[in-house]
């Protein structure tokens, strides 16, 4: 019994014998000098604990606040936070949410100019209580055919406002695309406005940049609103002719929206519970001498800090074309709901990623968008149409064959044919 | 030994014989003997082969078309001043004219000279030439809506520090521009064709005068001076067919030019080395390839009210005319560049543009007329020929925006604006 109690002991004693400085400590084999601790993934070096502060009641805590320096043994001493007397905004520390004087218990779905909603245009339909309808209407398709010669050597010049973009507007050997898309824009909206000689109307127009968008709606239980500066928009003094007649407009009524049950309508627009109830502005002032909006043009990928898929920018041009709208018959017709407007207000839309359009029209038949029956809004809807097939500096070879040659390839006139009767549309 | 048997082999070879010599002496008599011009070595490590190589660079560059000629004249890049169409310095103007050999005549040339009255007298006259009273009241009424489309209509936050001009009279002029420019179509055919650039580059190379390299390697070797503009106007209208020129070419004779015998750096002006570039706004392939007008906008940081604020009024009107010297000499050149013209091929014909610089409220007037580009040291000598600009004093477009309205519109400066939009070939 005795002899493995004393090789124990023994035992304990050659592994003092082998440590004179006591046992290792077990963190020891961890360390690793050449990299930080960091790299090393060591987990951080543990700082004790804040003493827990005991308040006695009826005792007097002494601190060495008199003192001036710290004093072992002693508590340290609590300031009151210092409030500046004067303003400074670098500093400024807003007051929590739910003291705003603008805190409300009912929560805002703000959709803005970098909101990327998950479900794209059907999404959009939703919110807007609108019945899409793919091809543009018959109005337009008809001004389109029309306009294939309207301009001096049309078919020309369009071919050298792209090549302009494309490829002669910098010195650089091919422009950026954020450059050549707004380029282009430009481009065709001059060359679109040099037919004012022929149509006088065209002269009753200005363009608005920056401008900031302020519209509110509800939709079932939830409070909608669309806020944010961003395209570029056509003013007009005339207000743009129907679309539809009364009788299309009556039969909306029977069409059942579209839902998307899992997913929620509100998914991705931003949350808020500060904001002010009732805003409607058009960005403008009330006495404004173009008060009807006529074309929005968007552009893509000039956001740097934001990039949306074609499905959510279309989306966005849908829901920004209906806050322009929504506004503008709040102008018109006062803040309250209406079931049907005496005169529904058109809204066009043109995006543009600098080779592939998106054509919309919006036309703002009902405000009453609250319940999902009644009159429902109508969207025309032409997507993903090329104005060209390929720019090319350099041409795309491929196992020694040339596939693209370099210049530019694939100009399609009817692209600029629907682009140029969007712009004179209402002044012809 | 070998010597000697050889020469005897050898002697068939160097002497002729008689058979040969037979028509010698008739051919001869007829024929010029055509030997190749005594020239010095084109390898030589010799003055003479430094000039050599000069000139055949010069042939060379003669000889290539437009597009090559360009690459050629920019290719070897060389520490050189870069010009800022606006500047800080002070009396900028006067080195400006230095530079590019540009005679300034205030007041506008005999075109408009009769609508610069009107503009004294705006009550007297009324109308403008080419347009009607009532296409003048349109352009009038569009000009007050653009005004109070920014100004008033638009509701804006209070701009960024020092962005108050780019982010309001930014919109305004191109506004202003593109509706001039559509409405006055209808008058001025070109203006059809024409195309329309917001934010385009501008850009010019060239050299004038030299120095003495004081110190380094290179030491007490004549090198040129290198001059670059890199311009970006607010807008340009670039057309297919040249403008017409002020006056003819032989009138610039007489025209002083200021003498400026410091070197560029005590302007200030300072020496980069870059990639040179001669560029009007679009590359050669474009039909649209003379200037019409370029529109600039001034930037805070040289506006009239801050100038003052600096005790630095007078400098006012120096800065809008070195900008106006400075942008319209890099546009016109590059335009005679384009057409082929260059140091050592002077422009056969003047080349024009013109120039409206504005702050949203005060609107200046250039013209510029290129006579020349020969401006080198080699090129310049006992060259009488002068560029010359024409500019007016900023004029006051309207006083204020009161209550929605445009208070004080002048029509004298509209009047002028819709002359320099109609002038056509």
């Amino acid at each position: 019994m005795a002899a493995p109690l004393l090789s124990l002991k023994m035992s304990a004693a050659a592994v003092k014998g082998f440590y004179p400085h006591g046992a290792p400590c077990n963190l020891l084999p961890r360390r690793c000098f050449g990299v930080s601790g960091r790299m090393s993934a060591k987990s951080a070096h543990e700082r004790p604990k804040p003493r827990e502060r005991v308040e006695i009641p009826g005792l007097e805590m002494i601190t060495y606040d008199k003192r001036m320096h710290y004093v072992p043994g002693l508590a340290k001493p609590v300031y009151k936070r210092w409030e500046r007397d004067y303003k400074d905004p670098r500093f400024y520390v807003s007051p929590p949410v739910r003291e705003m004087p603008l805190y409300k218990e009912k929560p805002c779905y703000i959709f803005n100019q970098r909101t990327s909603a998950l479900e794209g245009v059907r999404q959009a339909l939703w919110l807007t209580k609108s019945k899409l309808i793919s091809g543009l209407p018959p109005q337009l398709l008809s001004l389109a055919n029309g306009c294939t010669n309207q301009i001096l050597d049309q078919h020309e010049r369009v071919q050298n406002a792209i090549k302009h973009a494309r490829f002669w507007d910098t010195t650089e050997e091919r422009p950026g695309k954020k450059k050549y898309s707004n380029k282009l824009l430009y481009n065709l909206l001059h060359l679109c406005a040099t037919l004012q000689s022929h149509h006088p109307g065209l002269g009753r127009r200005i363009f608005a940049e920056k401008y900031s968008l302020a519209a509110t709606w509800s939709r079932g239980q939830d409070l909608f609103q669309i806020r944010g500066q961003n395209c570029i928009l056509h003013n007009c003094m005339d207000p743009l002719p129907e679309l539809s007649g009364n009788q299309e407009v009556a039969d909306t009524e029977n069409y059942v929206l579209e839902t998307f049950y899992p997913v929620s309508p509100t998914i991705d627009l931003q949350k808020v519970q500060v904001y002010q109830e009732e805003m409607y502005s058009t960005g403008f002032a009330v006495d404004y001498v173009y008060p009807h909006p006529h074309t929005l043009y968007f552009l893509e990928g000039v956001d740097d800090d934001c990039k949306l898929q074609p499905e959510q920018f279309r989306a966005k041009m849908l829901m920004f074309t209906f806050g322009n709208a929504l506004a503008c018959a709040h102008k018109l017709y006062g803040t309250q709901s209406q079931q049907i407007l005496d005169r529904p207000i058109i809204v066009q839309a043109v995006g543009t990623n600098g080779r592939i359009f998106q054509f919309l029209v919006f036309q703002l038949n009902t405000t009453k968008l609250a319940e999902d029956d009644g009159i429902k809004n109508q969207v025309w809807l032409e997507e993903d149409i090329q104005l060209y097939d390929f720019a090319k500096v350099r041409p795309l070879i491929k196992k020694k064959e040339i596939m693209v040659p370099a210049g530019l390839s694939g100009y399609k006139p009817e692209t600029f044919n629907k682009f140029l009767a969007f712009y004179i549309h209402g002044a012809v | 030994m070998a010597a000697r048997t050889r020469l005897p082999l050898l002697l068939s070879r160097n002497l002729p014989l008689y058979k040969h010599h037979k028509q010698a002496h008739t051919e001869a008599s007829v024929k010029e003997p055509a030997y190749p011009p005594i020239v010095p070595s084109l390898t030589a490590k010799s003055k003479s082969a430094r000039r050599r190589q000069a000139e055949e660079q010069i042939k060379k560059i003669c000889a290539s078309t437009v597009e090559e000629k360009l690459s050629l004249i920019t290719r070897v890049q060389w520490m050189k001043f870069v010009v800022y169409p606006q500047t800080f310095a002070r009396n900028a103007d006067r080195w400006y004219q230095h530079f590019t050999k540009t005679a300034y005549i205030p007041g506008l040339p005999d075109k408009f000279s009769l609508d610069e009255r009107g503009s004294e007298q705006t009550t007297v006259q009324t109308t403008v030439p080419g347009i009607g009273d009532e296409a003048f009241a349109d352009i009038r009424s569009l000009v007050t809506n653009v005004i109070l489309q920014e100004r008033w209509y638009t509701k804006k936050r209070k701009t960024f520090l020092f962005r108050a001009q780019e982010q309001t009279f930014g919109p305004l002029l191109r506004n202003l521009v593109a509706g001039l420019t559509h409405s006055l179509a209808k008058y001025n055919p070109q203006l059809l064709l024409c195309s329309l650039d917001f934010d385009p580059q501008v850009h010019f190379y060239w050299r004038r005068g030299q120095r003495i390299i004081p110190k380094g390697h290179r030491k007490g070797r004549q090198e040129p001076t290198r001059f670059q503009i890199d311009d970006c106007p607010h807008s340009q209208i670039r057309i297919p067919q040249q403008l017409k020129q002020f006056t003819p070419l032989e009138d610039s004779y007489a025209a002083e030019v200021p003498e400026v015998t410091y070197a560029p750096n005590l302007l200030p002006l300072f020496r980069r080395q870059y990639d040179n570039n001669i560029f009007t706004g679009s590359k050669l392939p474009d039909p649209a390839r003379y200037g019409h007008t370029q529109f600039h906008l001034v930037p805070d940081r040289y506006h009239r009210d801050r100038m003052e604020r600096l005790k630095q009024s007078d400098q006012v009107e120096v800065f809008l005319r070195a900008n106006g010297i400075a942008s319209l000499f890099a546009w016109t050149g590059a335009q005679a560049m384009y057409q082929g013209f260059w140091d050592r091929e002077d422009v056969t014909r003047p080349f024009v543009s013109q120039a409206v610089i504005t702050d949203g409220k005060y609107f200046s007037f250039f013209c510029y007329q290129l006579n020349t580009v020969a401006l080198s040291v080699e090129a310049d000598s006992d060259n009488p020929r002068k560029n010359l600009i024409w500019g007016t004093e900023s004029l006051k477009l309207y006083d204020g925006v009161e209550d929605g309205k445009v208070v004080g519109l002048n029509d004298g400066v509209l009047k002028l604006l819709v002359q320099f939009l109609l002038n056509q070939p």
